[in-house]
């Protein structure tokens, strides 16, 4: 009877949760699809979104700085965290520290040094913000990263792959970035999330990405700018979802199967 | 024949594109290069920048005179909402969030609690403007919640509530600071095992008993070093407190960004940077604690 209460109690905790999390959206949903001052609903505003003007090319601008911002992610960690893994494992405490550095500054403070002191050649494109995101997200790509390799016997699957004659290139591409390619999308997702609804830094640096325009674009049409708000949430959420939940499953195959 | 050599001296070979620099490389981490460089250029100088302009006067000069403002009224004001904003919202987050953490820590279904991490992981990076409207979908004037309030009789809004204020920050901030303490106080909670609530029983410890020498204090770190995260998150939040105030309630970011804007005269620049300045510091007051207390928890909770 006792235990029983207590399942009840956390149900009901659970149940309460649930309805926190999924009525403002149903709310959300509701006004997004409201018409106008009339009791109908219908899809009205999310053809305003089309037409929009600067829909489409503020969402070209963002994905372009999004792909960006995963190359420059990949490109610096994947190797990076590689090497501490098989020979580093000394320098792994400094890089810690190192990486988790970005989550203590706040993004605020982080944009006003940036509109300061960025390379030159960097200040005067949208590109910039790639390279920001890259280190705003480096705490959370760093230990996704970590983790996915802390599961896999990288120093002995090396030093087969470099006993047979490949070349470390080689190593790293064809057995290293294969074996750890859920945490390599792990970090990947994570970055992609990070770069689609960033606000802040864009917004301080004065650059109109996809979430700058939808700010803009809110202050005229109020119904429209909720239907922005949905469809970006769901996008979002779909995302991050497929990625944590079946992100989450394959690592695990991935690590029996090794 | 290639052997099988030491992998210490083979990996930094490798990035020199041969073994010649063999002696030198081996007390020089050359592949750590890139990273080191990325975060110098993009993190590093950035904040140097800006403290030593905190420190500037427009002239160039050194002067206090900048960080000395911070103590006076609008800023003053800014910081002490700020960080109200953060304790508030903290404590709002952190005791639901143990709670749900608590209830599916019970339920012990496996899915549950993986449906749970994404979910969280999912909303604890939501934020920004779409939350803000999401919200004013519910709660805001022609909100479903404030309408069908209306409907029974009952007007929040003509009783005071509004969601362009400091409540309503908190209300929304909730969204994601609950998730957020759901997801950092998950792995304290599975650590807590059941054999020692086994052998506290064994050894003829009530409940209570047991919680109250072997529980909370195994917890209490992992909690407090959650408040602190959840505190900063708050405090440092921007995009969804810029949509949703309309400049009502002084707050240090969006002080900030109107200075930094350029919506001022030029002469206050360096006041902006000596506003993220007392931000950094304010922020490092709560995660250098936040990162040294997971740092030794994360040791127990592993074994």
């Amino acid at each position: 009877m006792a235990t029983e209460m207590k399942n009840l109690g956390s149900k009901i905790i659970l149940l309460v949760t649930g309805i926190f999390i999924f009525f403002p959206l149903y709310a959300a949903t509701e006004f997004s699809m409201r018409n106008g001052a009339e009791k109908t609903h219908g899809l009205n505003a999310y053809r305003w979104i089309f037409q929009q003007s600067g829909f489409a090319e503020n969402l070209a601008i963002t994905a372009r700085i999004t792909v960006l911002a995963v190359v420059l992610n990949l490109l610096i960690m994947v190797p990076t965290v590689t090497w501490l893994h098989l020979s580093g494992q000394r320098y792994k405490r400094l890089i810690e520290i190192l990486t988790i550095l970005p989550l203590i500054i706040p993004v605020v403070a982080l944009a006003t040094g940036a509109q300061l002191a960025l390379p030159s050649i960097l200040e005067n494109t949208v590109y910039e913000l790639s390279f920001m995101y890259v280190v705003v997200a480096m705490p959370y790509t760093y230990r996704a990263l970590d983790i996915g390799l802390s599961g896999h016997p990288l120093a002995t699957l090396t030093n087969a792959a470099r006993n047979l004659g490949a070349s470390w290139i080689r190593v790293l591409m064809n057995v290293i970035v294969p074996t750890i390619r859920p945490s390599i999308f792990a970090a990947l997702f994570l970055m992609v999330a990070l770069s689609l609804g960033e606000f802040t830094l864009a917004q301080l640096l004065h650059w109109t990405t996809f979430p700058v325009w939808v700010t803009n674009a809110s202050q005229q049409n109020i119904i429209g700018a909720t239907a922005l708000a949905v469809g970006s949430l769901f996008f979002a959420w779909l995302l991050l979802f497929g990625f944590t939940f079946f992100g989450g499953k394959n690592s695990n195959t991935v690590q029996e199967e090794a | 024949m290639k052997q099988a050599t030491n992998p210490n001296v083979d990996m930094k070979g490798a990035s020199s594109k041969g073994g010649a620099f063999h002696g030198f490389l081996s007390s020089f981490p050359l592949p750590l290069v890139p990273l080191f460089l990325f975060l110098l250029i993009f993190f590093l100088w950035p904040i140097g920048a800006l403290t030593g302009n905190a420190f500037k006067s427009n002239e160039g000069a050194f002067t206090l005179s900048n960080i000395q403002m911070l103590f006076q009224d609008p800023y003053r004001l800014a910081f002490k909402n700020s960080i109200t904003l953060g304790l508030i919202s903290a404590l709002v987050g952190a005791i639901p969030g143990l709670l749900i953490a608590m209830a599916i820590e019970k339920q012990g279904s496996q899915t549950l609690k993986k449906f749970v991490a994404s979910i969280s992981g999912v909303l604890a990076n939501t934020g920004g403007v779409p939350l803000a409207f999401m919200f004013l979908a519910a709660f805001g004037p022609a909100g479903l919640v404030i309408s069908a309030l209306k409907s029974i009789g009952i007007d929040l809004y003509g009783m005071g509530f509004t969601l362009f204020s400091f409540t309503g920050l908190v209300i929304v901030y909730a969204y994601f600071q609950i998730p957020i303490m759901v997801i950092v106080i998950s792995p304290a909670l599975t650590a807590l095992r059941s054999e020692w609530k086994d052998s506290a029983a064994n050894l003829g410890a009530s409940k209570a008993q047991y919680w109250l020498r072997v529980g909370i204090p195994l917890l209490l770190p992992s909690f407090i070093a959650c408040f602190l995260l959840l505190f900063a998150s708050a405090f440092s939040a921007f995009a969804t407190a810029r949509a949703l105030t309309v400049g009502n309630i002084a707050l240090v970011p969006l002080q900030i960004g109107s200075l930094i804007d350029g919506n001022v005269t030029v002469n206050q620049f360096n006041l902006g940077y000596a506003l993220a300045f007392g931000m950094i510091i304010v922020s490092l007051l709560a995660m250098i604690p936040y990162i040294w207390i997971q740092s030794r928890t994360s040791k127990w909770q592993q074994k």
